[in-house]
């Protein structure tokens, strides 16, 4: 262990520890990466949470997708989910997608996951938006949970280090390799961990929206700090907003109402009680895929036709009590915290930030462009092109965080070291934040509500200059640290504005409406499958779009 | 837009800073939320608005990761899910604290067990799902392990561990021996006070439906502690819980007692093996409170133990037979209200058996109908809340209002005594140490006399406290007694 002098008094010198792999996040992928990288060395798991509970897995309501039966197919999955993804997903990313989410799932199984099962003691399989054949399987709606609780059991008696609540503020980079990471903890404490190979699992980043249905975590971390080190991110500009958020009480907005919900038979209408769906998509009406549903909904509110609430009625009374109780006891139970009893009375729902569809650009083993750095779950991109399945994205952490942990695992051992003058220049980062005027928490604000404004689900070149010049203004602003804790969050502030900077970039780099991302300053004579662009690339060199597309 | 709705609030948060407190204080702080916020905005709120320093913990703000329980007036809950009232009180949950709300989660979440997969893998069938499904919903929040009385006197694993032990023992694929892996964990240290389960957010019922089923299961394996076994075998021989010392209340009294005055309404009454035979004085008492009220009571004589002590120590095997004699004992004399005097008793009627009669605690039914007043005596009281009366049966407010009509009321915090779940006589030193708590909380409300509505909580107590210990009827009673001696003293 090499010692030195920390350059400023208030901070404590940083701790260091050594391993072979290290993980950055504690949701399904995290923790599917450690539990797989574990067979191959010491591994250790950095958690900004609780580890298992903090993330979007745990929050997953709805399912995941794996082909399952005989009537079922990989090619037809794969062609439903590049369909879903308007063609713009990395059809390697998608045929490991759909080839192995069965295998993962039979893992879950293994380890004692309990999904709900058919009378012969399958996995039962509901149907979900922009798909053929009903392949979501389901722990009633609370998937994510199950698996959550499956993993956590796993990782347990896996052998990897377990370190909670620590943030990751930087990746230590030696040449043009990752050789670790620079972590603080709750208390101000610093804790540098060098490692062969490195995972990013931290998710995704819709909290930079004022109305998300994302977990605390959700704050573009990976992005920021993948960025940073020098990796390319794609397709930044394609983020899902789910089509049923709840929109009160105000505090409330946003949270998810699960696509389950329409799974099971749920029915939109506007404030007139019309079936609106079959102006927009007659034919898949309410599953009809993500993006589709949201500009629907968000459409009939623009114009006038949402509830006082300002959303439209998404309504379960006609299904039977007993099939809401036992299929949907989670939404059943929120409903009814905030008075609302979703046997007899619609829910009103409006869209909310869900997932970010793009992110690290990765090879089919989750190996970013920087050596050493891995990527997996939310915070990489290609998977699901520019509009995402549900259910698609638990079998992704699951199928990619074991590629990603296996990969990273099996990478050299080698002398890592990292340079004391990057340690020093995060110190130096972090008094100033000491000195600094401006709460986080109004910078967040700021921020979210000028994302929601004018780069949500219907955009213009103008507004996302507009939005472009705010984030500009954020992020000279001075943010200031009013204890040892409040560190972290400044970081995390600073990790938001970055990721809120990439999303809009890609949104003017992308001169098309395809999937989520619409422009509506641009008139088009392409359909998705025909479109010359592929996808939207960002790192520290440059940005662009690639052209010559999947046509 | 954030403004309207918004409206103002005062709260009190206890902060501390163990690295500069000695001790928890605590801090009002007035702030404006929005219509309909929860705790957990609240704290966002202080935390922007007037102390960025204020220590807590959330993550989905959805009641789904289980992060963010603390404590508002004294109750666990979710803070995201939990609505915020103005003037209410936010502490940290019962464990300890790392800073402000705070606290140290991971030695509780470290102590539930994980699935350890066996060398052939059996898919569990809809039956297994079906019954492992409402055990895993739990989201380890620990409200309960902070609620759990027991913790704060014995070392065991806590009510989620248990609950996650059945469902593991529940589990084809499991490999280990989960049963007896909780006996040495503490199966037997539950009180079935129910407080884990009233304070769950995701309303596991862990007493009724992981720890009694599990402590069935040990008792398949042998594992039933030898007391609680000789409680059964006198239950099988005598049909009673309780060892015949005395003549039993049974024994003492008609099979029909009619009422002084105009019959207001006639009930079957269930005496319970307690006050049958440790207490029959007091279960006269409630006789004298009824034949004085109007209300006319059937004693069928053949009635029997309801079974509630084999229920909590997993001993079912006999419960069929008790409970067809005890409800035979009231259908045969078409009986459609039956009263009962014992919490436990009560709960059990209400809550275990399928019974074609109403039954009704006899708080309940004195309130329903209404009781003459009694006199008012110079002494001031503190109430004990039986478990099985108000977890159980969800009666906070009646026997308050019964008492109060004779004496001044203060208030306790509403514990378990230790005397249920077949602890008194398992684990004795568990149920003394609770009831020791009891002991100090009863001194600190100053007060005369202790009342109580459950035998087992009645002779409990009164084995810890230098202060008498009676029952509401009682306390009725005396209430009459000093009225008829007013009256006679007026009239001579």
């Amino acid at each position: 262990m090499y010692v030195y002098d920390p350059p400023y008094n208030k901070m404590r010198s940083a701790e260091f520890l050594d391993c072979h792999v290290l993980v950055i996040g504690s949701g399904g992928a995290g923790v599917r990466a450690a539990i797989e990288a574990s067979g191959y060395g010491e591994t250790i798991l950095l958690s900004k949470t609780i580890a298992g509970k903090g993330g979007c897995t745990t929050m997953a309501e709805g399912g995941y997708n794996a082909v399952l039966r005989e009537e079922d197919s990989c090619e037809g999955h794969y062609e439903d989910t590049m369909k879903g993804g308007a063609f713009l997903n990395d059809p390697a990313l998608v045929n490991t997608l759909v080839g192995e989410a069965p295998d993962r799932m039979r893992d879950l199984l293994t380890w004692g996951a309990v999904f709900d099962v058919t009378d012969c003691s399958e996995v039962a399989q509901r149907p979900f938006g922009g798909q053929r054949f009903p392949r979501t399987c389901y722990a009633g709606d609370r998937t994510g949970h199950e698996m959550m609780a499956t993993l956590m059991d796993r990782l347990a008696s896996s052998g990897v280090e377990i370190l909670q609540e620590i943030t990751v503020i930087h990746l230590f980079k030696d040449e043009n390799t990752v050789t670790g990471a620079l972590g603080i903890d709750r208390k101000g404490g610093l804790l540098a961990i060098r490692s062969d190979s490195c995972v990013l699992a931290t998710g995704g980043g819709t909290r930079i929206y004022d109305i998300s249905t994302n977990s605390s975590s959700g704050t573009g971390d990976g992005y920021a700090l993948g960025f940073r080190a020098g990796a390319d991110l794609i397709d930044m500009e394609q983020v899902q907003f789910h089509p049923t958020g709840a929109v009160f009480p105000y505090d409330a907005r946003g949270r998810l109402v699960t696509e389950a919900v329409r799974g099971e038979g749920g029915i939109l209408r506007n404030a007139q009680n019309e079936r609106f769906m079959s102006k927009y998509d007659p034919e898949r009406m309410e599953l009809s895929t993500r993006d589709v549903v949201s500009r629907s909904i968000a459409t009939e509110i623009l114009e006038g036709r949402g509830t006082t609430h300002g959303g439209v009625y998404l309504d379960v009374t006609h299904l039977s009590r007993s099939q809401i109780e036992c299929r949907l006891p989670v939404m059943l139970e929120q409903f009814l915290k905030f008075g609302v009893d979703i046997r007899d009375e619609p829910m009103e729902v409006a869209p909310t930030a869900h997932h970010i569809m793009g992110g690290l650009r990765i090879t089919p083993d989750g190996q970013s462009t920087v050596p050493c750095l891995y990527a997996c779950g939310e915070v990489a991109g290609g998977v699901h092109g520019a509009n995402r399945l549900g259910g698609n994205a638990l079998a992704e952490t699951q199928v990619f965080g074991k590629r990603a942990g296996e990969a990273a695992g099996k990478a050299k051992k080698r002398v890592k070291k990292i340079q004391k003058k990057e340690i020093e220049t995060q110190e130096k980062r972090l008094s100033g934040f000491y000195t600094g005027d401006v709460l986080p928490t109004t910078v967040a604000r700021s921020l979210q509500v000028a994302m929601w404004e004018s780069a949500g689900i219907f955009r213009t070149a103008k507004e996302l200059e507009k939005t472009l010049e705010v984030i500009k203004h954020l992020s000279s602003l001075s943010l200031k640290a009013s204890g040892e804790s409040n560190l972290a969050e400044c970081c995390t502030v600073q990790n938001m504005l970055t990721a809120a900077s990439l999303v809009v970039k890609g949104a003017m780099l992308r001169k098309e409406s395809r999937g989520a991302h619409v422009r509506k300053d641009v008139t088009q004579t392409w359909d998705a499958q025909s479109s010359p662009y592929g996808h939207t690339w960002q790192n520290l060199k440059g940005s662009g779009i690639e052209k010559g597309g999947k046509a | 837009m954030k403004d309207k709705g918004m409206k103002e609030m005062s709260v009190r948060v206890s902060r501390f800073d163990p690295g500069e407190d000695q001790a928890p204080h605590f801090q009002t702080y007035h702030v404006q939320v929005n219509e309909g916020a929860r705790v957990l905005h609240l704290l966002h709120a202080i935390h922007e608005e007037h102390d960025p320093t204020l220590a807590y913990r959330y993550c989905c703000g959805s009641g789904q990761c289980g992060s963010c329980a603390v404590r508002v007036n004294g109750e666990p809950v979710l803070a995201c899910m939990e609505e915020a009232r103005d003037g209410i009180t936010i502490e940290p949950l019962e464990l300890p604290v790392q800073k402000d709300l705070m606290v140290d989660l991971e030695p509780y979440l470290a102590v539930i067990p994980a699935l350890v997969p066996g060398e052939d893998f059996v898919m569990p069938g809809p039956d297994a799902v079906e019954a492992i499904k409402p055990l895993r919903s739990c989201i380890e929040c620990l409200a309960c392990v902070s609620a759990c009385p027991a913790l704060k006197v014995i070392s065991f694993a806590g009510p989620t561990a248990m609950r996650e032990d059945l469902r593991l023992a529940l589990d084809p694929r499991d490999s280990n021996d989960r049963v007896t892996e909780a006996v040495k964990a503490g199966l037997f240290t539950c009180t079935s006070c129910q407080a884990c389960w009233k304070v769950c957010p995701k309303d596991i019922q862990i007493p009724g439906k992981a720890i009694e089923k599990l402590r069935a299961l040990a008792n398949k394996k042998g594992l039933t502690l030898p007391r609680h076994q000789d409680v059964e075998k006198l239950v099988r021989e005598t049909g009673r819980s309780v060892v015949r010392t005395e003549p039993s209340f049974l024994e003492q009294v008609p099979e029909i007692i009619e009422p002084d005055g105009p019959v207001k309404a006639t009930v079957g009454f269930f005496v319970g093996c307690m006050y049958n035979l440790r207490l029959p004085k007091t279960a006269r008492d409630a006789m004298e409170v009824l034949k004085r009220n109007g209300i006319r009571v059937i004693i069928p004589k053949e009635q029997v133990c309801c079974g509630s002590p084999l229920i909590r120590t997993g001993q079912v095997d006999f419960l069929d037979t008790l409970m067809r004699r005890n409800i035979d004992a009231f259908v045969f004399r078409k009986i459609d209200t039956v009263l009962t005097m014992c919490a436990g008793c009560g709960s059990t009627l209400k809550n275990d058996y399928t019974t074609p009669f109403r039954v009704m605690d006899i708080n309940e039914l004195l309130t329903k109908y209404g009781i003459e007043p009694p006199a008012r005596l110079p002494l001031k009281a503190t109430y004990h809340d039986p478990c099985h009366l108000l977890r159980g049966q969800g009666i906070r407010d009646l026997p308050r209002e019964l008492i109060t009509q004779v004496v001044d009321l203060v208030e306790m915090p509403s514990i378990c005594c230790g005397s249920g779940g077949g602890v008194r006589s398992g684990v004795p030193e568990e149920a003394a140490a609770l009831a020791e708590r009891r002991r100090e909380a009863i001194d600190e409300t100053c007060a005369d006399i202790v009342i109580s509505s459950c035998p087992f909580c009645e002779f409990h107590i009164s084995e810890h406290t230098d202060r008498p210990v009676k029952n509401v009827t009682t306390l009725l009673v005396e209430g009459y007694r000093e009225k008829d001696r007013r009256n006679a003293e007026k009239t001579t």
